[in-house]
């Protein structure tokens, strides 16, 4: 590390630049902390107009604004639809502000004395990037535009690939590789300011993922030395942003999970596994052109998106499995005179759910001028990236409790139908008294087998669940051009519509949470890992390709040395050739996490994974904390 | 024949070479002071009571049956707890169904393969034998054990499995009869036909403060290695959380040494003698 990264971790944890924060003003403000010269901040929440969205930062940082805002001349004189002269204006006009802003803050940092960001601001973001380091300012200028337009949730993209020319640029003149390590260093370290002042549900849930590696349409690997610098830097930094996504396939070398393993090691529940072999033929499937779904990213947590073309909504909707087998159950298990009915009307009931989400869900209402100068074809078209502008413009719905909702289902199947041992009526009197007084069948149907053994009876009925889902919603027209894509994301939903689901047949009480996205059910005391990942397998997942991790506890001890290390990378390959399309691992200490809930003062930096994104402790509500507490931790 | 299994543990990272499942069989015929596995020594099945979480309300207490003064859990006080904290501990399971169960997961374990650990997987020697036959040619096989069974069987088991995981505790015989309750005799001579057999192995050493990491103990053990032409060695310090499982068999944890005394882990006295080490 060097003095100057060692110098800006230094104002970041001990966080002296919140002092510069004036209350009561909203226009943004310069603190003179960043490796930047300044941290163009803002003193309060931006509020999110939408989000989960990666610009083609590519396609900017090579033409600078300057030539943007000619392109969009050239458009708006061509062009004689007033409307799309009037967006074009808006568009032009937007540009204009930011280089305003961006000329002040010139002169700012001139006064300051910082000559290296004051030559940068000379040429970025008017004029194109040429050195790395340039790139890195103009890339910052982007995402700080956005997000005081209130886009929330910007992704990073695919930085290992639009960066690596102006990275070979750099090494043609002359800079060395730990130059540009230390200028990566410094630009994930400004990822870290201010993320109390984002508008996600918890703090450091601001969707500032970065994507590394994968292959192209030939199979080669894109994995190049940025990608391992990234990862190294993550793993010297020990910071929650940016969160690495690290692009896979069964080709992946083991070396390369390895190191990977070392990075999850550190605690901060990263990097998350994209598996190219499931993601690319998925939204191939869904209608997405082969070189524009090679080419995916993750937009903040895990939805899959292509950076620069796509307005995709990936989480419009939530699909709550527990809640309709719950009213199924109640509605109709009295009915049933055999399993299969009972799973019937679940599928209708599942179907009745995507018709409803397909008929009243309908578009959006925002308009981002500056966004859609950011991506392909808007700026040709004059035309908002939400309202047409855009290649892509898919609903996503995510899929909560698939685990709880098969455990219920198989729990039915074994106790009522099969073994007979609990009948209708006693269970659904159970379930109405939220199991009190019931405790013997609670406990029988806690026993019955659940997702996450490799047991095909449980795993059977999840997959007839998540078919009937994809069958359902894939593909259906969304009404403004795009379509729907089923995923196995719960995103917050694994504790807020759970709260409204009363008991379920697995044996959860109601109101309590879900297990976390395509995870075995909270207190499942499954037969371990490799039953796990082969549970979580068996369904055809470039089916049920909107996203949403299957997400493991590991006991950190596992990961003391290097026997662990390299078994964790060997289970991540077999899930990847299993087919899994996307896992997520955390090294976790029940005993550490308890000490914290007590001694919060002891632990000011413990990270942590929430969902799609990782978080420090301390800052989470009290609800997330023991969520994680409870999941179950393996390798003890 | 059937055997009596108290766990089976997918993905166990420290129990020999890939990606392994460990099955634990019950019974042990030592009683190391320091043991923590409890639940293995006994070779019958046990029923036993997760502590946390109780909420006190005795359903198990008031289904439990008395005898000689003590009270014991039934399969009835399993279903009366509320909150699930009753378990069994052990299930009788033949060998062609415990290997049927394993070999579910014969494409992940490819690169790795299958331990039997315990308590002493020797304890139940014929039903281990009849698993190692059946799993011949389909997994790798490795075994768990602290060396203390009969030379026949013993020498039987080294032809059939393919890889041992042997510990060795203390050198001098009083001191592991004291510690363990059973002399080291039968250990060493195992050891020694283990290491001209030409099977791998692994030689693992528990590191318990001021008992087996001492000086003279652990030159002892470096002599008998360099002897046996051994040259690696695992080393498994203390964990003070030993004890945690005995309050779930209702026992009490009474170790013969002080817990809190830090583990010597005697690193010149390897690398004085040429033998490589890690610390698990």
């Amino acid at each position: 590390m060097t003095k100057n990264v060692d110098s800006l971790l230094k104002q970041l944890t001990t966080k002296e630049y919140k002092k510069y924060r004036v209350k009561e003003r909203e226009e943004p403000i310069l603190y003179p902390v960043d490796f930047f010269g300044f941290h163009m901040g803002s003193n309060r929440p931006c509020g999110k107009l939408c989000g989960n969205v990666t610009p083609n930062y590519k396609r900017v940082m090579t033409m600078g604004f300057e030539a943007l805002c000619q392109e969009l001349r050239d458009h708006i004189a061509a062009t004689t639809d007033e409307a799309k002269k009037a967006y074009g204006m808006a568009m032009l006009e937007k540009l204009q502000e930011c280089m305003d802003v961006c000329d002040a803050y010139r002169e700012a940092v001139k006064a300051q004395g910082n000559t290296r960001l004051y030559q940068a601001l000379l040429t970025v973001p008017r004029k194109p990037a040429t050195t790395f380091y340039e790139a890195c300012v103009f890339l910052k200028l982007c995402i700080y535009f956005l997000r005081v337009s209130h886009i929330d949730h910007v992704g990073l993209g695919r930085f290992d690939q639009y960066m690596y020319s102006f990275y070979e640029n750099d090494k043609a003149s002359g800079v060395t590789d730990e130059e540009i390590f230390e200028t990566i260093e410094a630009f994930f370290i400004s990822l870290n300011f201010d993320t109390d002042l984002y508008s996600g549900v918890q703090q450091g849930d601001n969707g500032q993922s970065l994507v590394l590696g994968g292959f192209d349409k030939e199979g080669k690997s894109m994995y190049n030395t940025l990608s391992a610098m990234c990862m190294d830097a993550s793993l010297e930094l020990n910071l929650i942003d940016p969160k690495i996504n690290l692009r896979v396939g069964k080709n992946t070398p083991e070396e390369i999970f390895v190191k990977a393993t070392y990075l999850t090691k550190r605690g901060l529940g990263f990097p998350q596994y994209c598996n190219d072999d499931i993601v690319v033929p998925g939204l191939v499937g869904l209608g997405y052109e082969p070189d524009d779904a090679i080419n995916y990213v993750v937009a903040a947590c895990w939805e899959y998106i292509i950076p620069g073309c796509g307005a995709d909504i990936p989480n419009i909707r939530t699909m709550n499995f527990p809640l309709i087998v719950s009213h199924v159950v109640e509605d109709k298990l009295r009915d049933c005179n055999h399993f299969e009915e009972l799973m019937n009307y679940v599928e209708q009931a599942i179907k009745k759910e995507c018709d409803y989400f397909v008929e009243t869900c309908k578009g959006v209402t925002v308009t981002t001028p500056l966004l859609s100068v950011f991506t392909d074809h808007c700026t040709r078209n004059l035309t908002d990236m939400w309202h047409g502008g855009a290649k892509y413009i898919n609903f996503g719905c995510h899929g909560a409790g698939i685990a709880n909702a098969t455990d219920a289902l198989c729990a039915i199947k074994t106790c009522v139908f099969e073994e007979k041992s609990i009948n209708p009526g006693r269970l659904l009197d159970a379930l109405d008294r939220n199991f009190a007084g019931c405790e013997e069948i609670r406990n029988l149907l806690r026993a019955c087998p659940k997702m996450g053994n490799n047991d095909d009876k449980a795993d059977g009925i999840a997959c007839k669940i998540m078919a009937c889902f994809s069958r359902n919603l894939n593909n259906r027209p969304n009404g403004i051009g795009g379509v729907w894509r089923a995923g196995t994301g719960s995103a917050m939903e694994y504790i807020l519509s759970a709260v409204n689901c009363p008991a379920t047949a697995d044996g959860r009480k109601a109101s309590e949470p879900y297990s976390s996205s395509f995870s075995p059910s909270l207190d499942v005391k499954t037969n371990g890992l490799l039953s796990i990942i082969q549970s979580f397998t068996k369904y055809d997942m470039t089916k049920i390709i909107n996203g949403g991790p299957l997400t493991l506890e590991i006991h950190d001890s596992v990961f003391r040395n290097d026997i662990g290390i390299t078994k964790i990378a060997l289970l991540v390959k077999a899930f990847i050739s299993l087919g899994g399309h996307q896992l997520q691992l955390n090294s976790i200490n029940r005993e550490v996490l308890l000490d914290a809930q007590k001694h919060p003062e002891k632990y000011p930096n413990l990270i942590v994974r929430v969902w799609g994104w990782s978080g420090y402790f301390n800052e989470l509500d009290l609800t997330y904390q023991n969520h994680i507490i409870r999941r179950c931790e393996y390798g003890t | 024949m059937t055997g009596c299994v108290f766990s089976i543990e997918e993905f166990s990272v420290y129990d020999g070479p890939g990606i392994r499942t460990t099955v634990f069989l019950k019974g042990c015929p030592l009683r190391c002071s320091w043991c923590h596995n409890p639940e293995g020594q006994s070779k019958d099945i046990e029923i036993v009571r997760s502590p946390n979480g109780c909420i006190e309300c005795h359903n198990c207490i008031n289904s439990a049956k008395t005898e000689n003064g003590r009270l014991y859990f039934t399969t009835e006080s399993i279903q009366k707890c509320p909150m699930g904290l009753l378990r069994v501990c052990g299930e009788k399971i033949d060998s062609t169904a415990l290997c049927e169960k394993l070999l579910k997961n014969q494409k992940l374990l490819q690169n790795g393969g299958v331990t039997f650990s315990g308590g002493e997987p020797f304890v139940q020697s014929t039903f281990l034998l009849e698993c190692l036959d059946v799993l011949h040619g389909q997994l790798h096989t490795a075994i768990q054990t602290c060396g203390y069974c009969d030379a026949e069987l013993f020498d039987k088991a080294i032809t059939k499995a393919d890889y041992f995981l042997f510990d060795l505790k203390l050198i001098d015989d009083d001191m592991h009869q004291k510690y363990t309750g059973v002399s080291n005799r039968k250990i060493l001579r195992n050891f020694s036909v283990l290491a001209r057999s030409g099977k791998a192995f692994v030689v693992r050493i528990p590191l318990i403060p001021s008992v087996t990491d001492t000086v003279e103990n652990i030159t002892g053990i470096i002599k008998l290695l360099k002897e046996n032409g051994v040259n690696y060695v695992e080393l498994l310090p203390y964990n003070k959380m030993a004890g945690g499982k005995y309050k779930m068999l209702g026992r009490r944890y009474t170790p013969l040494f002080d817990e809190q005394q830090s583990v010597n882990i005697n690193e010149d006295l390897f690398a004085q003698s040429n033998i490589d080490f890690k610390v698990l």
